[in-house]
């Protein structure tokens, strides 16, 4: 009898129409591999309440927001002429911190006692996130392509920090930053198979406020993931910043 | 058009600055993506690498001579997910390619399908089915 009180909850409890809170396990179970959301693929559209929200307003500091315009137009008038500008991944550099989460190829989530570790197929980038430590002072943290990551459960939420990018690693949309910029993260499922991270920059040299983006990432069960070694590089850059292919003879 | 640019958080954008999928290594504009051309050759060579796939072929000319060409396919990984095998072509293969030529006019260019020597065709990334991007 009482073991059909419960399965009668449990049903109930199944059958009832909730936000998705994480599922039952607590911390969620994030380790798997993971590609972006929506695919760009064809196929069916995205449930509209799963994808990331728009991005807040990109507010650069005048000295800072000039440069970047004027960087940006280039470029534009750059790819209209067929002349790229050349960039760090034309030189095959990681994308780093946070771009190497925008999930053009699939991401891999492994989590071990103590470290969440994030490996990106795309240049087989690896960061790691220390749990329950605490983070190292700005200024006594060596800049880094990845950071110096840390993180806790808050609930069904898994919220990192990260500070020690090198500025010479440009941020999400080419953004430039100081070496006063933190990186806040915040990881949870929106569905049982759809991820969030919400990546909140921090910057008071460059920002006039913190930028809040999110990447969504649907699970690939079953995917394994590939090496990537850049170690064939025929592109190069002019003596112009443009970025030529290489042609061989034979 | 490349890793950093656009982003899943701004479809809008990435739809408005990429002629074409995403890649992880260039952008795309050095290419001319309405002016495609076929080029059916013998490949000299084939290389299963990254960043980038390259196919390295002869096409034939008028005079009895040949013209090479160095022809750009997506990575590894992406040609992989797309159905590619590293032993779909190889050195002597006839085959055929449309290719969006080098905007400059040197002789190279990137994939867009390949017709292997057994006949069959297969896109340079995003196949009909497909879930990941070049």
């Amino acid at each position: 009898m009482r073991s059909f009180a419960v399965l009668v909850l449990l049903i109930a409890a199944l059958s009832t129409p909730q936000a998705y809170a994480g599922g039952a396990k607590s911390p969620p179970d994030l380790s798997g591999v993971w590609t972006t959301y929506p695919s760009r693929a064809k196929g069916p559209p995205p449930d509209p309440k799963l994808v990331a929200p728009q991005p807040t307003p990109l507010q650069l500091n005048a000295k800072y927001a000039a440069a970047y315009e004027a960087k940006r137009a280039a470029q534009r008038e750059s790819d209209k002429r067929g002349e790229p500008l050349a960039n760090a991944s034309t030189e095959c550099v990681p994308n780093g911190m946070p771009q190497m989460m925008f999930p053009i190829y699939p991401i891999e989530i492994l989590q071990t006692h103590g470290q969440v570790t994030i490996i990106a197929e795309a240049m087989s980038q690896v960061r790691r996130v220390f749990l329950d430590q605490p983070q190292t002072k700005i200024e006594e943290t060596p800049p880094t392509y990845f950071g110096h990551s840390v993180g806790r459960w808050e609930g069904n939420t898994l919220v990192v920090d990260t500070v020690g990018v090198k500025e010479e690693v440009l941020g999400y949309r080419d953004i430039p930053h100081s070496d006063q910029m933190r990186i806040k993260e915040r990881f949870h499922l929106v569905s049982p198979d759809v991820l969030h991270d919400e990546v909140t920059i921090e910057d008071p040299v460059v920002l006039e406020k913190p930028w809040t983006f999110t990447f969504a990432y649907k699970r690939s069960p079953g995917y394994q993931m590939l090496e990537y070694v850049c170690d064939n590089n025929r592109e190069y850059v002019d003596d112009k910043g443009v970025t030529r292919m290489r042609l061989q003879n034979r | 058009m490349s890793f950093w640019v656009g982003g899943v958080a701004s479809l809008g954008l990435a739809a408005l600055m990429a002629p074409q999928a995403a890649s992880a290594h260039h952008s795309f504009a050095m290419f001319d993506h309405v002016n495609r051309i076929t080029l059916a050759g013998t490949v000299t060579r084939f290389e299963w690498t990254n960043p980038h796939v390259y196919i390295e072929l002869d096409v034939p000319d008028a005079k009895g001579g040949s013209k090479h060409y160095s022809i750009e396919c997506a990575s590894v990984n992406v040609l992989m997910r797309g159905g590619w095998k590293f032993t779909d072509v190889k050195k002597g293969d006839k085959v055929s390619l449309l290719v969006n030529p080098l905007k400059d006019g040197t002789a190279g260019g990137m994939l867009e399908t390949a017709t292997f020597a057994d006949g069959r065709t297969l896109g340079d990334s995003n196949p009909p089915g497909g879930v990941f991007e070049r």
